[in-house]
């Protein structure tokens, strides 16, 4: 038995190595999102012909894209704290608050306050913030960054609760929703928005000494500390980019709906992390980027609008969720690069 | 020894403080009215003591509001320390902190022989036939607040064209009642179809994130009805952004300050308000009535002890009423928004 799964994965190895040897593979090998996009594709094939051809209809597409705004914007978030190799689960908490805040700082039905544009700097602010308490806790406090940032989501989220009451803040400033309800040459702004902070992260990334910095705290903290990387400095950092980012989300959530409330920030997690997997973003860290979380989230999206455009049964959708999550998490990632799959 | 002896004199007197603060209308020999609840700081549970109020002017009668503030055990003293203090001579409305609290409610005041009514909250299996003082036990009807929500969006478009539907947390009996109430009328009307049903789980983002898809697959639908308010408007911000807001109408149930305002926008077509005015007002009449023996407990019908009740439905019509909050009640009917009996 054993024998036998050795020969399989050694089988799937020696075709792997003929096929990076063609010029197709060569070319496979040179895109850093290849697997992401073979994942896409074979996706958007079986729901185009389950539903006909609706699923490439550009009307969908635009859909699509409008979707995965916001979802792409906490990604690009997330993602940069794990692959230093932490995790950052105050997404949920730190959209709370900000949502909450601009809810009631925005002209609204429940005060008299109205600080129109001033809201941006606010929430860019006010969510920095949050994501430097992180940054503290996990560097200063010494404590597992999964932890920390799981005590500040719900610490956020509860004083979120308690500032709104629970309750829905309706806004009556319609100028936030009118943009980021509207497109730009057909694509819808908020995705535009996306990709610029995509584009944005991937220069941070790629070109600037804190993005060394951070793949090389991901790829071995300790080794980096020896080679003189100031990793509190950047752990610090880039939570607190990380939570800026989050706080242009919470913006927009409620720019989106129109209407503020603690709980809108619920249900943002998981496909957030999903899109990280799904994206080829090692969860041990040091391996994948912003690229990879722009295509996992497209996928992502894709994935719950096809389900629903080829109508599955409602009771069925997580259980297929779940299923066709981890064919393309089996599908995408990159196995040579991860030493070890924890 | 002098000082000793002041500090019980003290002590003493402290112990009469309690009763210069209480509520002195509690020391008339009139009955009490009194409602058990679990906070003022909630829109919905603070108009529980306006019903009261409103139910208590009319009958003249003084109303004690016991607040337990998520506490079982507080809410089961509180009950007793007035019981206590009005020797019996009152009436209670009660909306259990936990449904599992009911029971040591009704042993409690059956022993005192204090007659009380419940609401939303009680384990199916302790039933009310069982207690000779808890006169009922009432909860809203999902199936007729579904019903009447659909009844109204089909209204809308005329009774002829395509719906969608969201649905809430599978797994919860309300979301399936209310659910229920759709597909009963759907049967009605042969003309209006269902064309596809998502679970948007009472939330907002989700209920925009389906919707929008829902509009892709059928662009042609008429109404779009979901099992709460809160889906409602995440739908109905979904057409906003696809212009279509208006043309479609949405429904929910709850009865929320946004769904009134999209009800008078014309953007929405109806929601049930659980109107807990209502609630404390009618619990406290059914209670009275019991106690002034213009209802015999015993004899009253099982269907009537404990019951489902149609909740409070609201379109364009008397939404301008619901939001001044000037309904008017009728304490009399006892039973008037009895719908189905609960087994």
């Amino acid at each position: 038995m054993d024998r036998k799964r050795v020969d399989v994965l050694s089988l799937v190895e020696t075709y792997r190595a003929r096929f990076s040897k063609t010029s197709a593979g060569k070319l496979y090998g040179k895109i850093p999102i290849s697997g992401q996009i073979v994942a896409l594709v074979i996706v958007s094939l079986i729901f185009s012909f389950g539903t006909k051809g609706q699923f490439l209809k550009i009307s969908n597409i635009v859909t699509i894209m409008g979707l995965a705004g916001i979802p792409m914007i906490l990604c690009l978030g997330v993602h940069q704290v794990i692959i230093m190799g932490a995790m950052d689960l105050s997404l949920e908490g730190i959209v709370a608050i900000t949502a909450v805040f601009s809810g009631l700082l925005l002209k609204n039905s429940v005060n008299t306050n109205d600080v129109g544009l001033w809201i941006i700097p606010f929430v860019i602010v006010l969510g920095g913030i949050a994501g430097m308490i992180n940054g503290l806790l996990n560097t200063k406090l010494r404590m597992p960054s999964f932890i920390a940032t799981l005590g500040m989501s719900w610490t956020l989220f509860g004083t979120a609760i308690m500032i709104s009451r629970g309750s829905s803040i309706p806004i009556r400033d319609l100028r936030f929703q009118k943009v980021i309800i509207a497109n730009i040459f057909g694509i819808p702004v908020v995705f535009v928005l996306a990709i610029a902070i995509g584009i944005i992260t991937y220069f941070l990334q790629k070109r600037t000494k804190l993005g060394k910095h951070m793949y090389a705290i991901g790829g071995n903290e300790v080794l980096a500390k020896q080679a003189g990387v100031n990793v509190n400095r950047i752990k610090i950092l880039v939570f607190t980019i990380t939570g800026v980012i989050y706080g242009i989300a919470g913006l927009l959530l409620v720019a989106r709906l129109n209407s503020s409330a603690a709980r809108y920030g619920n249900n943002l997690l998981f496909p957030a992390m999903t899109a990280v997997a799904v994206g080829g973003v090692s969860l041990s860290g040091g391996v994948g980027g912003a690229l990879n979380a722009m295509m996992g989230t497209i996928i992502v999206v894709a994935l719950n609008n096809g389900l629903v455009l080829m109508q599955v049964n409602p009771y069925m959708q997580s259980a297929v969720n779940g299923v066709v999550l981890i064919c393309a998490v089996a599908l995408t990632i990159d196995r040579k690069k991860i030493g070890l799959i924890k | 020894m002098m000082k000793k002896g002041l500090i019980v004199a003290v002590l003493i007197s402290l112990l009469f403080v309690p009763q210069l603060f209480a509520q002195a209308s509690a020391e008339k020999a009139d009955t009490t009215l009194s409602i058990g609840i679990r906070t003022l700081t909630n829109p919905y549970q603070a108009n529980y003591k306006v019903g009261a109020d409103m139910y208590g002017k009319i009958k003249d009668l003084p109303v004690v509001t016991l607040t337990c503030e998520g506490s079982s055990e507080k809410q089961l003293n509180d009950v007793r320390a007035l019981v206590a203090r009005t020797n019996g001579n009152v009436v209670f409305m009660i909306d259990p902190n936990e449904s599992p609290n009911v029971i040591p409610l009704a042993r409690e005041l059956e022993a005192a022989k204090v007659y009380w009514v419940s609401w939303w909250n009680k384990p199916d299996d302790i039933k009310v036939w069982d207690y000779k003082y808890w006169v009922s036990h009432i909860s809203f009807d999902g199936i007729s607040a579904g019903e009447y929500t659909a009844e109204k969006l089909f209204e809308s478009f005329g009774y002829n064209g395509k719906i969608v539907a969201l649905q809430g947390l599978l797994s919860n009996s309300i979301a399936q009642d209310r659910f229920e109430g759709l597909q009963n009328v759907l049967k009605k009307y042969p003309n209006v179809e269902l064309v596809a049903y998502e679970a948007a789980d009472w939330d907002r983002t989700m209920a925009y994130e389906k919707t929008r898809n829902l509009l892709v697959a059928h662009p042609d639908i008429k109404g779009i009805w979901a099992a709460n308010d809160n889906m409602a408007l995440g739908a109905l911000e979904a057409l906003r952004a696809v212009g279509k807001a208006g043309q479609i109408l949405v429904t929910g149930t709850d009865g929320t300050d946004e769904i009134y305002e999209a009800i008078k926008k014309g953007e929405a077509a109806a929601t049930v308000y659980n109107d807990s005015v209502y609630q404390s007002g009618i619990g406290l009449a059914i209670a009275l009535a019991a106690k002034e023996g213009k209802i015999k407990v015993e004899n009253l019908p099982r269907e009537h002890r404990q019951y489902f009740a149609e909740a409070t439905n609201v379109d364009i019509n008397n939404v301008d009423e619901i939001i001044a909050g000037s309904a008017t009640y009728d304490f009399e009917d006892l039973f008037g928004a009895f719908t189905r009996p609960m087994d």
